[in-house]
């Protein structure tokens, strides 16, 4: 484990609070979720192996890990879809195996996969969803049309979510995560689909809902955004966190110019190239 | 979307629904939702999509509606039942047989996977809903449709009831009713709950199936046992109430009227009548009690499943290169298979088909050939019951078409395939291998055990024309590349198409017993289905898609 659990955020000038006070500016916040010796197992494998976190709000951070590290598994059960794991879940001070909803309200979720029903128009499944999290259907479909028209999507709004492109899709997803206004968003690859200039709207909008205070979970396999966009950056492999700390503070302790390379660093790759080669040669084969 | 009408009936119910801790306009909302979406059709990936529905607003007309008939029809005959006279509890018994009989089927087969979804998980479960609420949602999902069935196939039976017998029994009749629907889906639910529970991991996703084919087989029993009770003497029947008849349900909806009706207060009478009253009840409110459990428990379902072991997938292979006639068959073949073993919705739509069809052929045989035993079997032509075996080809046939990951089927268009033949042939060749064949080998050994060892030509005979049959089914069914499609919630199977086929199986079953009657001609025959099996399979999966 590199770095420490506070962090410094000097490269999001928006962040309302003091670089200068990096090491003990947490001390008078509360974290907004707290994990302890979590672990999950699916069968005898392990996924999760006892993670240890303490998040703060306005934080916006990178959560990333080679395919089946567990990322989604942890926001997985942050949000109560997965139960039976060991140890102590806190958000918002309530765990998710008490049974209790309420603070699910205060959080947003983009999941990995663009899953919804997708037999409704854009209009219909936006108010449904803001309705599930306690809006008033006229507000939620209101504030729906006018996030639609932010995104360039006016025109579909009345069409079945069946037809649309990944990219609308995945915008129809981003808007019914931020419909209820949430604290916490968990985000599972956002930006995929997304054509170049939605990515810039949409790093832009993280981070303004951070200077305002909210906490944004953001794991992606795309190392420079996450390298530009967070200003804490947790690496997960094999079930445990394995680095933790500013994207500066990894950079200090693994001597490697990009996240890319901290990455393939910390989770012990450096073959690339042969496995490259070798998967070539297997292709032309035939 | 709409505003439906039966939701508006549902708001007369919204103080009950508070006070079981379910938040009502939530719950509402999640209905509407899924109604609507029941009436839409998903547009495929293969074929024309629609352009005019794709707006909201376009017609939006629920396929359900459509099937409904096919019950009222049964309704119209169970009604003579009613009509009869007044020997309630034969008449009324018998009745609530065939409708439970009836529901049930639905529900196991079309309805199941509606209890079990796993799919919304990620859309409903990440909300601020207790869990209270969206199990709710899911019985009210399930009840609406019950209640459209039950409607279908009681219309008729209540107004002859009302005309026959007066309004205390139109009533009577009418209450009853609703307390076995509650009974059927609180029973079904609490099955699916107990074995979400009880059992983990890829044991669980196999377990539900069984439970599905003992369901089935067990409602055709019971059935079998309801009409049993009863002795034709002289065109009386006979009743006589004994203890143990209590585990026969439908008996208990049979036993009010002649406490109420007939004022006949028999001990066991009263016991059934109560039965009928309080176990409904107490079942559902014990269901109400672990509803939050049964949705906690089917994450279970969704849970990726311990890592197994890579088989080499030798003996399939072997098994499409002896059956497979090109490599594009054998890898259709393959597939096919290896689909019909995974898709779990392929599994829970047909394997309560498969529970009737292994239990049909032996039902037939107790009820129509035992006046001697079974000693009496041998010599008899009862053996050609078997061709009801074949009774789930239809529903098969009909299931290939869909798949929960419909939105695969791009490979179809994507890979270089001119000609879909060896793709619709390997895919019905797994089918029958998979299925049909080892249904047909258990159910053929036990039939050879019974009539002796001077069948197996004809039991021959019989697995030819089903195999003939399978094609012809499939020619006449099936317009869709296999799993290509979408499940879609009430999914009726398509019963007036069914008819034509039921005929078809049942001129098998005649053209073999003239066989029967001509010496060599079951040879004979046997050689036409031979020849008749090779032009089939050569020909009959042309011109599709």
């Amino acid at each position: 484990m590199i770095g420490n659990n506070g962090y410094s955020n000097s490269n999001n000038p928006n962040n309302p609070n003091n670089p200068s006070e990096a090491t003990g500016q947490f001390s008078h916040k509360e974290p907004v979720i707290t994990l302890r010796d979590l672990r999950m197992r699916f069968g005898e494998r392990y996924v999760l192996n006892g993670i240890d976190l303490d998040v703060f709000p306005g934080q916006i951070i990178g959560y990333i890990g080679p395919n089946g590290a567990g990322k989604s598994t942890t926001v997985k059960i942050m949000l109560g879809l997965v139960e039976r794991y060991t140890g102590e879940v806190r958000v918002f001070g309530a765990s998710p195996s008490d049974g209790g909803v309420d603070y699910k309200k205060r959080i947003g979720y983009v999941p990995e996969v663009a899953e919804m029903y997708d037999t409704l128009t854009a209009r219909e499944y936006l108010t449904f969803i803001g309705e599930l999290y306690g809006l008033a259907a006229e507000d939620a479909e209101s504030k729906a049309r006018r996030l639609m028209e932010m995104f360039g999507l006016r025109d579909v709004i009345n069409v079945r979510i069946a037809t649309f492109s990944k990219g609308m899709k995945q915008k129809v997803l981003i808007i019914s995560s931020l419909l209820h206004n949430p604290d916490i968003l968990f985000l599972d690859e956002p930006l995929s689909g997304l054509d170049a200039n939605s990515v810039m709207v949409v790093k832009e909008i993280l981070a303004l809902l951070a200077a305002q205070g909210k906490t944004i979970f953001y794991s992606s396999h795309i190392m420079d955004v996450v390298e530009k966009i967070s200003d804490r950056i947790i690496l997960l492999d094999g079930g445990r966190i394995v680095a933790d700390g500013s994207f500066e503070q990894l950079q200090g302790q693994s001597q490697e110019g990009s996240l890319e390379q901290i990455f393939n660093q910390l989770t012990g790759f450096n073959e690339h190239r042969e496995i490259a080669e070798q998967f070539v040669s297997i292709v032309q084969e035939v | 979307m709409n505003e439906m009408r039966s939701l508006r009936v549902l708001d007369r119910f919204r103080k009950l629904f508070d006070k079981l801790g379910v938040n009502y306009p939530v719950m509402r909302r999640i209905l509407q939702v899924k109604l609507t979406m029941d009436g839409r059709r998903v547009p495929t990936i293969i074929g024309k999509s629609r352009k005019k529905d794709q707006q909201d607003g376009g017609t939006e007309k629920n396929q359900f509606f459509g099937s409904l008939w096919l019950y009222l029809i049964f309704g119209a005959f169970s009604s003579m039942f009613v009509a009869l006279g007044d020997n309630f509890i034969f008449q009324m018994s018998l009745v609530f047989g065939i409708f439970m009989f009836m529901i049930m089927t639905s529900l196991i087969s079309d309805f199941s996977s509606v209890l079990l979804d796993i799919r919304d998980r990620n859309i409903l479960s990440t909300k601020p809903i207790n869990r209270r609420t969206i199990a709710m949602a899911k019985m009210l999902h399930i009840c609406f449709y019950m209640f459209f069935l039950t409607g279908a196939i009681a219309v008729v039976p209540l107004v002859v009831g009302l005309i026959r017998h007066g309004v205390g029994f139109f009533l009577l009749f009418l209450a009853e009713l609703i307390v076995m629907d509650l009974l059927i889906v609180v029973f079904t639910a609490l099955i699916y709950l107990g074995v979400l529970k009880l059992f983990d991991g890829e044991k669980l996703k196999d377990f539900i199936n069984y439970v599905q084919i003992g369901l089935t087989i067990g409602i055709a029993l019971g059935y079998q046992l309801l009409v049993r009770l009863f002795d034709f003497v002289d065109l009386q029947v006979m009743f006589h109430p004994k203890w143990w008849q209590f585990v026969i349900v439908p008996i208990w909806f049979g036993a009010p009227y002649e406490v109420l009706l007939h004022g006949d207060f028999h001990p066991l009478y009263l016991l059934f009548s109560l039965l009928a009253v309080c176990v409904p009840i107490l079942a559902f409110m014990l269901y109400l009690k672990l509803m939050p459990s049964l949705e906690k428990n089917l994450q279970k379902l969704a849970d990726p499943g311990s890592r197994k072991k890579e088989g080499t997938g030798k003996w399939l292979r072997t098994i499409s290169g002896l059956l497979g006639s090109s490599p594009q068959e054998r890898v259709f073949f393959r597939f096919a298979w290896t689909m019909m073993g995974n898709e779990r919705e392929f599994k829970l739509k047909v394997y309560p088909s498969l529970g009737f069809s292994l239990i049909f052929p032996f039902i037939f045989l107790l009820t129509s050939g035992m006046e001697h035993g079974l000693s009496g079997l041998p010599g008899t032509k009862l053996y050609l019951f078997i061709y009801f075996c074949a009774m789930l080809v239809p529903n098969v046939i009909l299931m290939l078409k869909y798949s929960g990951s419909y939105k695969a089927a791009w490979i179809y268009r994507v890979l270089p395939i001119g000609d879909f033949t060896p793709v619709y042939r390997g895919t019905l060749i797994a089918a029958v291998v998979r299925l049909i064949l080892p249904l047909y080998a258990v159910i053929g050994t036990v039939f050879a055990i019974l009539f002796g060892a001077n069948i197996i030509p004809d039991l021959i005979v019989a697995g030819l024309a089903i195999l003939a049959y399978t094609v012809l089914s499939f020619a006449y069914l099936s317009k869709a590349l296999p799993f290509s499609e979408r499940f879609e919630t009430a999914q009726q199977s398509d019963g007036l198409r069914m008819i034509p086929l039921m005929l078809l199986l049942l001129g098998f079953g005649m053209v073999h017993f003239a066989a029967t009657l001509v010496s060599f001609g079951v040879y004979v025959y046997a050689a036409v289905l031979l020849a008749a099996n090779w032009v089939l399979w050569q020909k009959a999966f042309s011109g599709k898609s």
